[in-house]
């Protein structure tokens, strides 16, 4: 204890050592703040929960700074399923002493799980729903929402008070009493619930009163609970005995009845069963006939796919072959070099050798028919090269660059090294704003005349036009 | 007998933990020490006076 005035440790005296201040009603104070929470901690130990809650406030109206007090009451307060109370006071207590204060823990229990939260303030909110559905008299209502509360907080004491009282008013008189006696069990002392408990046992006495008195006229029903039913199982039915008429009468209309039972019911499936046997050969017949129907359409698909095919091949093969049987490109390839060798005319030749190349694909053609083609190629090649680059830069002189392009491209076409036509086709495409095929060009130049005065020039052109395409 | 209406009138919304906050602040702490401690003072500063 510690004094009010200078905070120093308080003796057996009833004045302050250091600052000399009289503390006796102080003292006082504290002695009955502590009585009280004795009190309470006693009956909360006994589960009396409602005589310990006022106990601990009235220990706290005494001094609000006894920590145990106030944790106990939050605690008290949880186990009543008041959880908002509880945590108020747990926080109050934390903030009063903030180190070695059990009311941290429980603070760190309850918000460390999410869920848990989440699950304590929709119960609190369901029985908040439940009250509106009672005072708008949806009393039916209120009863399910009761129960979804009580599932999720069975200690909440104040919503079994307020089921109960909903089972009293539609004098549902057991199962009120059942809410009460777990109001009971978890707070032995509450006011309210002995007062609805006196009012319900008062209900359910008249009944044991009369069944009970020195007439002792025997029970004629028996009463037991199995889980939430009452069951009620009459004594006083009794068979009555039956003569061996009867007996006889009822065994032979018991045989009657089986006998049309199994009229109906054994002799038409036993008729569907040798239906059933009858069918089984056709049915395997129609299996096999599905199974062959398969077969042959799968066949008749491979034909149409099949003939398709030879008719596409069949096209392709006339594209090459002439009037005469023979193949017509290799034909015009022969009349080519023959002319050729004959006139000596480049251009001409030149001109049928780019049909040639135009109709089919060089590469997949048989390899004398390359090398033919080739060696025209490169006979007339250079000379023809040098014409296109002539035309070439006559156009580029005039500014006509889409022509110098279409030659210097042929010039480049016929002579793969003529490194002069491909240096002026980046030019040109440079000179024509095609940056992007100028780049490519030059590229081209570079990588295939390296160390040349062409390479060199490519490359500062490249690198300009690189530098500002960035 | 108990009367359901006035019952229920007994039955008050339970605070929700978003209402926490506030209930705290509300709370009045004020106790019985607290008040001697102000009786004590309010007695000497007369006697000085």
């Amino acid at each position: 204890m510690f004094c009010y005035n200078c905070g120093c440790h308080l003796s057996e005296h009833d004045f302050c050592t250091a600052c000399g201040v009289d503390v006796s009603l102080y003292k006082k104070i504290m002695h009955i703040s502590n009585m009280f929470y004795n009190e309470g901690l006693e009956k909360a130990g006994v589960r009396d929960l409602t005589g310990a809650i006022n106990s601990l406030r009235q220990s706290l109206k005494f001094n609000k700074n006894n920590i145990e007090a106030r944790n106990l009451l939050g605690l008290v307060y949880f186990e009543m399923g008041e959880v908002v109370a509880a945590l108020s006071e747990w926080v109050i207590s934390k903030n009063l002493r903030a180190e070695k204060n059990i009311a941290d823990d429980y603070i760190n229990m309850i918000q460390s799980n999410a869920s848990r939260l989440d699950s304590i303030n929709q119960t609190i909110k369901k029985y908040n729903q439940a009250l509106l559905y009672c005072n708008q008299d949806s009393r039916d209502l209120a009863v399910i929402q009761l129960k979804k509360v009580l599932s999720l907080n069975p200690k909440f004491v104040r919503a079994h008070q307020l089921l109960a009282l909903l089972y009293m008013d539609s004098e549902q008189w057991e199962k009120a009493e059942r809410e009460l006696t777990k109001c009971k069990n978890i707070d032995c002392n509450n006011t309210q619930t002995l007062r609805y408990l006196q009012e319900v046992e008062q209900m359910l006495a008249p009944e044991e009163a009369v069944r009970q008195p020195g007439k002792r006229k025997k029970e004629d029903t028996v009463r037991y609970q199995s889980d939430n039913e009452v069951i009620i199982q009459p004594l006083s039915v009794r068979e009555n005995k039956n003569s061996a008429v009867s007996t006889l009468l009822n065994i032979g209309l018991g045989l009657i009845i089986g006998l049309v039972a199994m009229y109906f019911l054994a002799v038409p499936a036993a008729e569907d069963a040798a239906a059933n046997e009858a069918k089984k050969p056709l049915i395997e017949l129609g299996n096999q006939l599905d199974v062959k129907t398969a077969n042959i359409k799968e066949l008749e698909t491979q034909i149409a796919k099949l003939q398709t095919q030879n008719e596409n091949l069949n096209s392709e093969l006339q594209g090459y072959v002439g009037t005469d049987g023979t193949l017509s490109t290799i034909d015009t390839l022969l009349v080519v070099a023959a002319d050729y060798i004959e006139s000596g005319d480049i251009y001409k030749a030149a001109e049928k050798l780019e049909v040639i190349a135009q109709n089919i694909n060089i590469d997949a053609t048989s390899e004398a028919f390359q090398k033919l083609y080739n060696t025209l190629l490169g006979s007339i090649g250079p000379e023809l090269s040098q014409t296109y680059f002539r035309t070439g830069a006559e156009a580029f002189r005039t500014e006509d660059y889409a022509t110098a392009i279409e030659n210097y491209l042929k010039a480049v076409y016929y002579d793969a090294a003529n490194a002069d036509a491909l240096y002026e086709l980046g030019n040109t495409y440079r000179r024509s704003e095609d940056s992007a095929n100028a780049i490519i060009t030059y590229d081209k130049v570079i990588e295939l005349f390296p160390d040349t005065d062409w390479a060199r020039k490519s490359k500062r052109y490249r690198d300009d036009l690189a530098g500002g395409s960035n | 007998m108990i009367n359901f209406e006035e019952e229920l009138k007994k039955f008050h919304p339970s605070l929700e933990v978003e209402d926490a906050e506030e209930a705290i602040y509300n709370q009045d702490l004020t106790d019985m020490a607290d008040l001697l401690v102000k009786t004590i003072k309010e007695s000497e500063e007369k006697s000085e006076q």
